[in-house]
């Protein structure tokens, strides 16, 4: 049975393709398009997917959208009314946005690939959240938390996940409704902290370690707790439920004061830039007590020793550390997608799983599901470009990788096939040695072009993991996709300060040899030659951009910035200026 | 004609902070759909060329941004964006799906939207001279248009000396084509806000009525989710 999952229209938009109950392509369309977060019809995506598989969209048994449009529709509708009279512009603007193809998915679908109308599929888009964290997670039992802005009317449900006798169910059991919602309340913060709303929430996690809860309380005002143990928001405080303007009210500017101008760098030298830290400490704070307090009770409800966290705010690996601390869960598992890209395979699970009752298959542990990388492609635009590009077998290109992140160089890595979700998970990297904090400075200012105060993360063979970083009972599982965000030991914070943040933590991936040999293989070589196989692992991309796909984007990537080296598969390419360099140093 | 126009549009310094963010932008979005044309081209001069180019408008969009945040830093925030289509900038390459276009096409589409922007430049250096920060970015940048104006050309004539001017003609039309459908979409979208508000404080609000009193009713906190309707794939609803 084959079943295309589709995620669009909103953020990331994705597709994903299910093949008798396995996945096997799923990429996101900004990776094609590169536009980033393209929320349009991931047409690229679609087509990518169906030509990896050789299927025609007449072979396709089932398409499936992760939501359902209509009830989204008229959540839409139902609150420009409650706004009534002050939501005229935000009722035209939803109006004009959704009456278009966001609403008439069914049709949209069926012109795009030629597949008959009952074979469209709708889940609930939490249900895809769901799906994609369970239904991808090596537990037979877990309890279930998904949380984010909005999807149709839910933000944050709760229910679990059971395989047993060769079938998979999930039920959610409750939820909480639009406009209560901590996806909303973060990124209401977000936007008053001068960052882009859907993209810049994990800058104020960054920015959060800079600063010190003293705005709590203000914060605790906003979010009250019900009787039945769910949470609303003091609406006073909000305007996103009203216009399409501003996130926030007057009277939230009462109580936090003016917001930041996005074009204004964040000083924290300066009081005002303190402020925003302290701020953005605050929301942080009062988010990891909501969902430590939910997560507890889902625990002692459940009793189940499993959490599987979906939704955008599962990115938080903040706040997800803190969960597996502290909540009695003895994993927390996230999918290496926990966002609306990851409810297009999310969603063609569910369809698998549930709808069609479908045995269960062995969950894929695994990010890789996008386009494969072509080193020879790397060689010819070497050779038409006079860029030195040499081919070389595994063993002399980890050997001469080493040698460059020894020598301080900052190595581009691409290998295998692209990952999916906002992470790069060691196939899509920029690479360089952990324990320079000047290097760290190089790749914000010349490779990056980002702000001074976001950390970077450090990957890890999964054996030496507990060796560098206070990894609690589940830490290295809640790292295997970048999830967590877990102290680094006192006694290694030197030799990794380009990876530590100010706090002394780290966003750390731990990486199995099973999952990616040649880059296990690399960090092993790594430590051999300098005594600690960590690396800094950062997104292949700049500023504004996706993480590079094919060959030619991560060659044009590599060109437009500082980056001294470029790996793809088996093939190396350095600057001109570093070959000169190299050559002059073998002849003396 | 439009200078006097201009002149006006260009007097609020408030505005004229909106206008060069807006620029910024224009510039960053075209300097991406460059690179986009150095990857997908199997030329490499044009490659190392779209390269250069989208350097170029990286660095232009740096100084739009710098002069808007510089200006809104004297004060100058907080305009609001009216008329700004009397103050075009480089319309970048608007929705140019570059991936599917061929270099030839391009180039003549580049060079048209180059030779746009260089003649606009020339007129807001002429209506500011009452600040000289804001005119002189304009007459730097109106420098590298003229260079990519003449580069798109030669390139154009190397590719294809025949035809190039067939090339440029077909880019022309289909430039007022795209112009068309922004006034088009404008005046679209200007009645539809009509139809819009007209329909939200006519026929809405009984139901909005309606709604609140519901509204009332609800309380917060946990709802069930109904286990048969999400198990119901077949339902938009």
């Amino acid at each position: 049975m084959n079943i295309l999952g589709i995620s669009a229209h909103y953020h990331d938009a994705a597709a994903a393709l299910v093949i008798d109950g396995h996945p096997v392509a799923s990429a996101q369309e900004e990776r094609f398009s590169r536009r980033k977060n393209d929320a349009g019809f991931p047409l690229s995506a679609i087509e990518w997917c169906l030509d990896y598989a050789r299927l025609e969209p007449d072979d396709l048994d089932a398409v499936v959208f992760y939501e359902r449009p209509l009830l989204k529709f008229e959540r839409i509708l139902t609150t420009a009314l409650r706004a009534f009279p002050a939501g005229r512009a935000a009722f035209a603007h939803g109006m004009k946005n959704a009456l278009g193809e966001k609403t008439w998915v069914r049709g949209n679908i069926c012109a795009h690939l030629g597949v008959p109308g009952r074979k469209v599929l709708f889940t609930g888009h939490h249900h895809s959240h769901a799906a994609a964290a369970f239904l991808t997670a090596p537990s037979d039992a877990a309890a279930i938390l998904t949380a984010d802005g909005v999807g149709e009317w839910a933000t944050l449900s709760l229910g679990r996940g059971e395989r047993r006798s060769g079938r998979a169910d999930i039920t959610l059991q409750r939820e909480v409704r639009f406009p209560h919602s901590l996806g909303m309340l973060y990124s209401t913060f977000t936007d008053f902290l001068g960052f882009q709303v859907n993209e810049g929430e994990y800058k104020v996690m960054g920015l959060a370690a800079y600063g010190r809860p003293r705005f709590a309380e203000e914060v605790r005002r906003l979010v009250s707790r019900t009787g039945d143990g769910a949470f609303s928001l003091n609406l006073d405080y909000f305007d996103y439920h009203r216009t399409v303007a501003r996130s926030y009210s007057r009277k939230f500017l009462d109580l936090f004061g003016p917001p930041r101008s996005p074009f204004e760098p964040i000083d924290l030298a300066t009081e005002a830039g303190q402020r925003f830290a302290d701020v953005a400490a605050s929301v942080q704070l009062v988010l990891e007590e909501v969902l430590l307090d939910l997560a507890v009770a889902l625990r002692r409800e459940t009793g189940l020793p499993d959490l599987c966290l979906g939704g955008g705010v599962a990115l938080n690996g903040v706040a997800n550390a803190r969960l597996l601390a502290e909540s009695g869960f003895e994993r927390i598992l996230v999918p290496p997608a926990p966002g609306d890209a990851g409810c297009a395979l999310g969603a063609a699970l569910y369809a698998d799983r549930i709808h069609f009752g479908n045995p269960d298959r062995e969950p894929a542990d695994h990010p890789f599901w996008g386009p494969d990388v072509d080193p020879a492609e790397l060689v010819r635009l070497g050779r038409e470009d006079n860029f030195p590009v040499e081919r070389l077998d595994d063993g002399p290109l980890i050997a001469r990788t080493v040698d460059d992140l020894m020598a301080g160089r900052i190595v581009g890595w691409m290998d295998g096939a692209l990952e999916l979700g906002p992470r790069a998970l060691g196939h899509r990297s920029i690479l360089a040695a952990p324990h320079d904090s000047a290097l760290r400075d190089r790749i914000n200012r010349d490779i990056k072009f980002r702000e001074q105060f976001r950390p970077f993360a450090p990957i890890v063979p999964i054996e030496a993991a507990d060796e560098y970083f206070e990894l609690p009972p589940g830490g290295a599982r809640l790292a295997r996709y970048m999830s967590g965000v877990f102290k680094v030991k006192a006694k290694h914070r030197q030799a990794l300060s380009a990876v530590t943040h100010v706090d002394g933590t780290a966003r750390v991936q731990t990486l199995e040899r099973s999952i990616e040999p040649r880059l296990h293989a690399l960090l092993t070589a790594y430590g051999r030659a300098s005594g600690v196989p960590v690396l800094l692992n950062t997104s292949f991309n700049l500023a504004g951009e996706p993480i590079v796909n094919r060959v030619a984007e991560g060659y044009s990537t590599f060109r437009r910035c500082g980056m001294d080296v470029l790996v793809a598969g088996g093939a190396r390419m350095v600057k001109p200026a570093l070959a000169r360099a190299e050559r002059q140093e073998a002849y003396a | 004609m439009m200078s006097p126009l201009r002149r006006l549009v260009w007097s609020d310094v408030g505005r004229r902070a909106r206008i060069l963010l807006r620029f910024a932008e224009v510039e960053a979005d075209g300097g991406r759909d460059l690179v986009r044309a150095s990857e997908a081209t199997e030329d490499p001069i044009l490659r190392g060329l779209f390269l250069r180019h989208a350097a170029d408008e990286a660095r232009h969009a740096k100084l739009f941004r710098r002069r808007a945040t510089d200006l809104m830093a004297d004060g100058a925030a907080g305009a609001e964006a009216a008329s700004e289509w009397l103050a075009q900038g480089e319309r970048g390459l608007d929705d140019l799906r570059v991936e599917q276009e061929s270099d030839r096409d391009l180039l003549a589409f580049l060079h048209l939207s180059e030779s746009a922007a260089a003649r606009d430049f020339q007129t807001y250096v002429k209506v500011l001279e009452r600040d000289p920060g804001t005119r002189e970015i304009f007459e730097i940048i109106g420098r590298d248009e003229t260079h990519h104006m003449a580069y798109t050309l030669k390139q154009l004539q190397r590719l294809d000396p025949k035809r190039h001017r067939w090339a440029i003609f077909k880019a022309r039309a289909r430039r007022l084509w795209k112009a068309y459908l922004r006034v088009a979409g404008a005046i679209g979208a200007f009645f539809g806000a009509i139809v819009l508000s007209v329909e939200y404080f006519i026929v809405l609000p009984p139901f909005a009525i309606l709604d609140r009193r519901a509204l009332r009713r609800e309380t917060p906190g946990w709802r069930p989710v109904d286990d048969a309707r999400a198990r119901n794939l077949s339902r938009q609803y």
